[in-house]
């Protein structure tokens, strides 16, 4: 914020203000806007004080008026703080105005100690860039000088806006003199240059020559008195004047904010500028035309001056705020309503144009008026259904003229689902910028009905004029701001959305009567009235999945791939977080969406891994864990699932980001509301995988078979190596924990540690889901103690099993007998004891050594046989088909056959396959397993493509378990459904 | 009863026609208020043209003689469309059915075509004329050309015969169009008429015949949208039903075309149901219990949209190893393929209704369950056994003793406890090893002659030289 300003113009205004009539009650908020309002007002009595400061603007002599008021309204606006609360120096203002009237080196302003350091440091600055250009002299560097010069040009704008003054620093006007010997002295004994350097001195010349014409005085006065200049250039700073604008100034951009945070009625501030401002304007003229004779106003003058500041966008020195106050007020005085319509859109482009850079967002309280905006031009729309917007037809010079009650189509050029989705990314960004955990982010939240009911609105419009296409679009929009809320967000937010109605009702009526007053006040009613015809309310459908599937069926129908595709993954996540997981992964499948994900754009990757993670969690909440780990596993494989989520930035520390990426990656961030919760992610994905791990690891330990899940593996091992457990802390500390008791088959212990983590709570069900996992606790636990204790018994009572692990005895059956069934335990019933009797066939040690070292020779002599092929192109004759191509198939087959065929029941005639009936720790899974091992470890030899093959196989043979095929089945299986 | 009844489901997918057998049927066994079914049955008739069945069944339905005026008014307009119809194709059809000149025809039909419009009405006019003694009606027809249109109402005649019930005519008039039509969009039409048509008059080779050309159409086609393909399978394994569950091949059939990537999948996503009929065709079938595991995990994967005792038979099974649950699922099963059009069909032999499917499918279920168990277990109650089974212990003795005879299980009788003991047989790990080891021998035996006999060749040459 500015400080106390000397602004001479503001102590009469702020003596006016107290003067001035205003409903009591808003007094002193009111103060700030009609302060901002007032200022230029002030300013135009002030012809005086602002003649020297013409000098000062570098643009084309053409604007210079123009920039010149701007400028001053700048200045006025940002002088309105102190107006605001310094109330209690208001006569010591005044003084000072006095003051500065003749004196013009106030050297002891109020303002000055307060930023006495930044002034300083700047000032500083400015010195040291001097020095620069001394040693630059010194040694002849023109190219130097050149951007030291431009520096100091830069700089001096800084210098003046912290000094409050537009006297330019005597340290300046120095070294301007200084530059000017110089290049004198080098003109004259023209020295041999480099090329580069004597063009540098020629743009030096020039500059030099037209820049010091505005200082020309002082710099005379420096010639003559250089003594007065010696001492005091550090601080120049006093004379009461306008400051130079850069168009990218961060006033500007404050601007707005300051409006929207210091008053209520930011509406009406904005609305009565232009009124007070349009008196100041250069083109007064017209303006008086317009105000005073309403009637008199034509078509001709508004289009005319439409044109013109439409013409003055993107040119130096023109306020962006400024611009859609001046078409705002169009609006007001448009002639008919086509015209109307047209400088709304110029109005709503132009406030798109406010925030200049990708980075920031829409100040709110523009984004607010925007959506009214919107609001009228369908208002317009719905009222002259013979206006039609479209892109592709020119419009005519005179099309906008026709009038109301013209009957032919008239066509104004502009993109109502353009401007809705900018408005839409506009709040997303509003959001992403905010802090969630301010009420500002609440606030924000809470205009999330406002976009709704003009996306509403827009659609309905699309569809009644047949634009099916750009309708799906706009339905786009609106899944993408529901698919996200469970029912219960989607509840609140309907009841929002209908108590912001009531209250708005209340605030706009109050507003309206302002505005009636403001209006008879100052100005002429609009011309075109136009009533509210389109509802501000939105209207919500009971369940979110309702008004979901009416938007999805309109955009599969008629949207682009892009949209359907964002569509059908919102729509999955949709299903998913309304725990209908069967529906949601038949979805995924059939959509062939996981075929295609790498091709889209990243913000829809980013929505496919979310998608992927609350499939995850939706699997893992129906108790189907082999699903949920396979939705989960590729997510935690990388490590980087903040990055994946886009929820939050993760530093990597293998490869830093350049500042570029990290930018693109804040602007795709997930606003706070929408994340998925990591705490309870990562818990699911661990705890799923250790369901699946820590039987797979008892089962194998003779031979590590490839594990289930990486990354749990090297969580593991890494906690193993801690020499102190300590009591878990966090999520990750809680499943080690688990999994100790786990492993030693004390279920009880591993579901207290599970269940006593935090985020339950998060979960809807939550007495559902621990139930299940309790139960899925205990049937590992059963599966882990039979692995690894099964060969120091003989036998087992189905009775014990039952008191050990808490489970009921026909569960306890079929768990085991699966376990039979799939070769895992090579143990059968006895029927009339009802106990497991345990075959001894576990090979020892050494067996499994051999068997390793046998799998390890095979790989060899494979190879040599390659290499061999390799060498001469021919096969070798006689050499059986390799193991790799048939063995696979007739093994399989042949076990599923025989299990049901022969009713010898047993592995009998399957010798002759490789992994057939092989004993030991491992069925089939185990065999092949293994043999992929095998060919890793060979795999330098001949590239990766037999190894990538031997993976593929691996995962199909490892599906010896019952139901592991659908977990795979989200990544691979079903994946041709038509 | 009617809680597992897919009647509505299938009727859905079916012509119209094709739905009286099922109406029929589950009219027969009682499963709904007869007079709903009559209502349905009117309801049906209502868009066919088969007006005195409706008529007959208004009667049977209201008790009375009386038969609403629209009926009537409906019965002559079908006559009078019927005349004008048989009217329209009467030329080509004259011409058909004289042999001799059908010979005439070729495979080509742009040639018969043309042959029909061009050659045709100077020649065969006066033919005709003499030789069928025609009326000068006829005569005068024969006079204009014959020429697409005329095959055209063919098709037309053909339809409508098809929509009165007559389907031996109306397969008749199809065959021939098709062999006439360049319109390929209307062939289908026709092949799909054919179909129906044999379907109805119960030819199901030829039926058969007409569903594989069909099949081929389908897939080879090109669809404007993937949805309408899906579709036509959809309508392709409906109405296969009847044909595979009637003729004697269909049960290998019925699985060779269900478990066609494509179609399994029009089943995930469309026709959850027809996992019935696969699934009772899979326990039914000896030779492809290989399909067992496929079948059990598309079940497994459709479970949460369908499921009906047969499919939950087998999840008992070979899911959960729940062999009560099985038992009484079976039981339930029974009901169901009674009460199914497709699977409770009845035979007549001598004096007894029986249902060949029903008896079948409990057969190998039984087997199923005796097989699974026998696996994990060591020794077994023959008495427990015979009960899982629904035999006498004796009867249950007999069939184990004939199994063991039979070599198909290994194993024996306690006969003083009672109990049946499995063999155990676990392959010596030593020998697995030796066995795996041996292949390797060879092999590189192989490799290393392979590469020294050249070699020596090679010296043998450098020696010779």
């Amino acid at each position: 914020m500015k400080t106390a300003t000397k602004h001479p113009a503001l102590a009469r205004v702020s003596s006016g203000i107290l003067s001035r009539p205003n409903s009591p009650d808003l007094a002193a908020a009111a103060a700030a806007p009609e302060l901002q309002s007032l200022g230029p007002v002030g300013v135009k009595e002030q012809p005086l004080t602002m003649s020297s400061s013409r000098f000062w603007t570098q643009g084309d002599s053409d604007s210079e008026e123009e920039e010149e008021e701007e400028l001053e309204s700048e200045q006025g606006s940002d002088s309105d703080d102190n107006g605001g609360h310094d109330d209690g120096k208001r006569s010591k203002v005044q003084n000072r105005y006095l003051r500065t009237e003749d004196d013009d080196s106030d050297e002891s302003d109020s303002g000055h100690r307060v930023v006495r350091s930044l002034r300083d440091k700047r000032n500083e600055e400015m010195k040291s860039i001097v020095d620069q250009m001394r040693n630059a002299m010194k040694i002849n560097d023109w190219v130097s000088l050149q951007e030291s010069f431009e520096k100091l040009n830069k700089h001096l704008e800084k210098v003046a806006r912290v000094n409050e003054s537009t006297e330019v620093p005597r340290m300046y006007i120095k070294a301007l003199v200084l530059l000017e010997d110089f290049l004198a002295e080098a003109l004259a004994n023209k020295r041999k240059m480099s090329s580069s350097n004597s063009k540098a001195f020629n743009a030096m010349r020039q500059k030099l020559k037209k820049n010091n014409k505005q200082y020309e005085d002082q710099i005379q006065k420096c010639r003559e008195h250089p003594e007065s200049f010696e001492e005091d250039n550090a601080d120049g700073k006093d004379a009461d004047e306008d400051e130079e604008e850069d168009e990218d100034s961060d006033a500007e951009i404050e601007d707005p904010e300051k409006i929207a945070a210091d008053s209520d009625e930011g509406e009406e501030s904005g609305e009565d500028e232009p009124w007070v401002k349009k008196l100041t304007k250069k083109d007064k003229l017209m303006d008086k035309q317009l105000l005073k004779d309403p009637s008199e106003i034509t078509w001709d003058i508004v289009d005319k001056k439409l044109k013109e500041i439409v013409a003055s966008r993107g040119k130096k020195g023109t306020g962006r705020i400024e611009r859609v106050e001046q078409l705002t007020f169009l609006t007001r005085v448009a002639k008919t309503p086509a015209q109307k319509l047209e400088i709304l859109f110029h109005v709503i482009s132009a406030q798109f144009d406010v925030n200049p850079s990708l980075l920031g967002h829409m100040p709110v309280n523009v984004w607010k008026k925007c959506v009214d905006n919107m609001l009228l031009v369908l208002d317009i729309l719905q009222q002259y259904p013979n206006i039609v917007v479209d892109t592709t037809v020119e419009p005519d010079e005179k099309e906008t003229q026709k009038g109301a009650d013209y009957n032919g189509t008239i066509h104004v050029t502009g993109d109502l689902v353009a401007f809705l989705e900018r408005l839409d990314s506009e709040f997303f960004k509003t959001l992403q910028c905010t802090d969630p955990y301010t009420k500002d982010y609440v606030l924000r939240l809470r205009d999330e009905p406002l976009f709704l009911v003009v996306a509403q609105n827009v659609q309905d419009y699309l569809e009644r004029i047949g634009n099916l296409k750009a309708a799906a679009k706009v339905a786009l929009r609106r899944v993408e701001l529901v698919y996200y809320k469970p029912q219960e967000v989607y509840d609140a937010m309907r009841k929002l959305a209908e108590q912001t109605e009531d209250s708005g009702e209340d605030g706009d009526a109050e507003a309206g009567d302002e505005h009636q007053a403001v209006d008879d006040n100052r100005g002429p009613p609009p011309f075109v009235v136009i009533p509210e015809v389109v509802p501000r309310k939105p209207t919500f459908p009971d369940s979110g999945r309702v008004m979901m599937d009416g938007l999805m069926s309109l955009i599969y129908k008629y949207g682009d791939e892009r949209t359907k595709a964002r569509a059908m993954l919102c729509d999955i996540y949709h299903h998913a977080i309304s725990d209908e997981f069967a529906v949601a992964r038949d979805l995924l499948l059939m959509s062939h969406l996981q075929d295609g994900v790498q091709l889209m754009d990243i913000s829809s990757q980013i929505l496919f891994n979310r998608v992927m993670a609350q499939l995850g969690l939706c699997a893992f909440k129906a108790g189907l864990i082999t699903e949920a780990h396979g939705c989960l596993t590729e997510l935690y494989s990388t490590g980087r699932v903040k990055e994946l989520l886009a929820q939050g930035v993760q530093q990597s520390r293998y490869h830093e980001k350049t500042p570029e990426q990290e930018r693109l990656e804040r602007r795709r961030q997930m606003p706070y509301h929408m994340h998925i919760n990591l705490e309870l992610l990562e818990a699911t994905h661990l705890i799923c995988a250790m369901l699946i791990e820590v039987p797979n690891m008892a089962a194998s330990t003779y031979d590590k078979r490839r594990p289930m899940s990486k990354t749990f593996r090297r969580l593991l091992e890494v906690s193993e190596r801690q020499t102190f457990v300590g009591p878990p802390e966090n999520v990750r500390d809680h499943v080690m924990a688990a999994t100790r008791a786990l492993n030693k088959g004390d279920h009880q212990k591993a579901f207290s540690v599970i269940s006593s983590l935090e985020i339950w709570k998060l979960l809807r069900n939550k007495e559902h889901v621990l139930e299940m996992l309790k139960l899925r606790i205990k049937e590992e636990a059963l599966r882990t103690y039979l692995f690894s204790y099964s060969s120091c018994y003989e036998s087992l009572s189905l009775g014990q099993l039952t008191t050990m692990f808490d489970l009921s005895e026909s569960h306890v059956h079929g768990v085991v007998s699966k376990m039979m069934i799939q070769e895992e335990l090579h143990a059968s019933w006895d029927q009339p004891t009802s106990c497991i009797v345990f075959h001894s066939v576990d090979q020892t040690r050494l067996q499994g050594l051999l068997f390793q070292m046998a799998d390890k020779l095979s790989v060899l002599v494979e190879s040599n046989e390659r290499a061999y092929e390799a060498k001469t192109g021919g096969t070798l004759e006689g050499v059986p088909p390799r193991r790799r191509g048939d063995g696979q198939d007739s093994s399989n087959f042949g076990k599923w056959q025989e299990n049901f065929v022969s009713s010898q029941g047993r592995q009998g005639g399957n010798r002759s396959g490789y992994s057939g009936g092989r004993g030991g720790g491992s069925g089939q899974g185990g065999g092949y397993q293994r043999n992929d091992r095998g060919s890793q470890g060979s795999r330098g030899g001949y590239g990766g493509s037999r190894f990538q093959d031997g993976r593929g196989r691996n995962q199909s043979g490892s599906s010896s378990r019952g139901g592991d095929g659908i977990a795979r089945m989200v990544s691979l299986n079903r994946a041709v459904r038509v | 009863m009617a809680e597992h009844d897919l009647t509505s489901r299938l009727a859905a997918q079916l012509d119209r026609h094709l739905v009286f057998p099922l109406l029929e049927f589950v009219q027969d066994r009682r499963l709904y208020p007869e007079a709903e079914v009559m209502e349905a049955k009117l309801r049906l008739l209502d868009g066919t043209n088969m007006v005195e069945y409706a008529m007959e069944i208004h009667r049977s339905l209201h008790g009375t003689e009386d038969v609403p005026g629209d009926m009537v008014a409906r019965r002559k307009e079908v006559h009078a469309r019927l005349k004008v119809l048989e009217a329209a194709a009467a030329p080509l059809v004259t011409f058909l059915r004289n042999p001799q000149l059908v010979q005439e025809l070729r495979p080509d039909r742009q040639y018969n075509l043309h042959m029909l419009h061009q050659r045709f009405q100077a020649r065969l006019k006066m033919d005709t004329m003499y030789s069928y003694g025609t009326t000068t009606n006829q005569i005068l027809l024969f006079t204009m050309q014959i020429g697409r249109d005329h095959i055209e109402a063919m098709y037309d005649n053909a339809k409508f015969l098809f929509e009165c019930g007559i389907y031996t005519h109306a397969a008749e008039y199809l065959y021939q169009y098709r062999a006439l039509s360049t319109n390929s969009e209307r062939s289908v039409s026709a092949s799909w008429g054919i179909l129906a048509s044999e379907i109805l008059n119960q030819n199901w080779d030829t039926a058969l015949e007409e569903l594989n050309r069909l099949k081929e159409i389908i897939d080879s086609k090109n669809f404007s949208s993937p949805l309408n393909q899906l579709q036509n399978r959809v309508w392709l394994m409906h109405w296969s039903l009847f044909i595979f569950f009637n003729h004697e091949n269909g049960r290998n059939g019925i699985i060779d075309l269900f478990f066609q990537d494509r179609y399994l999948n029009a089943i995930q996503t469309n026709a959850h149901h027809l996992l019935r009929y696969l699934a009772t065709a899979v326990v039914v079938n000896k030779r492809r219990r290989n399909m067992l595991r496929e079948l059990i995990k598309v079940i497994q994967q459709e479970q949460h949209c369908y499921k009906d005792p047969i499919t939950e038979f087998l999840e008992c099974l070979y899911v959960n190893y729940d062999f009560d649950g099985a038992q009484k699922k079976l039981m339930d099963c029974e009901q169901v393929i009674l009460n199914d059009p497709f699977l409770g069909r009845h035979t007549e032999a001598g004096n007894f209704i029986t249902v060949p499917l029903r008896d079948e499918f409990l057969e190998n279920a039984r087997m199923f369950i005796f097989e699974t168990y026998c696996r994990i277990h060591r020794r077994i109650d023959i008495s427990i056994l015979a009960e899982k089974l629904n035999m006498r212990y004796d009867e249950a003795e007999l069939w184990i003793m004939n199994l063991v005879r039979s070599s198909k299980l290994d194993a024996k009788i306690d006969s003083v406890s009672g109990t049946l003991i499995m063999s155990t047989d676990h392959i010596n790990v030593h020998e697995e090893i030796i066995e795996g080891l041996k292949k390797l021998n060879s092999r590189t035996y192989l490799l290393a002659k392979n590469i020294v006999e050249p070699a020596q060749l090679a010296q043998q040459a450098a020696r010779g030289d």
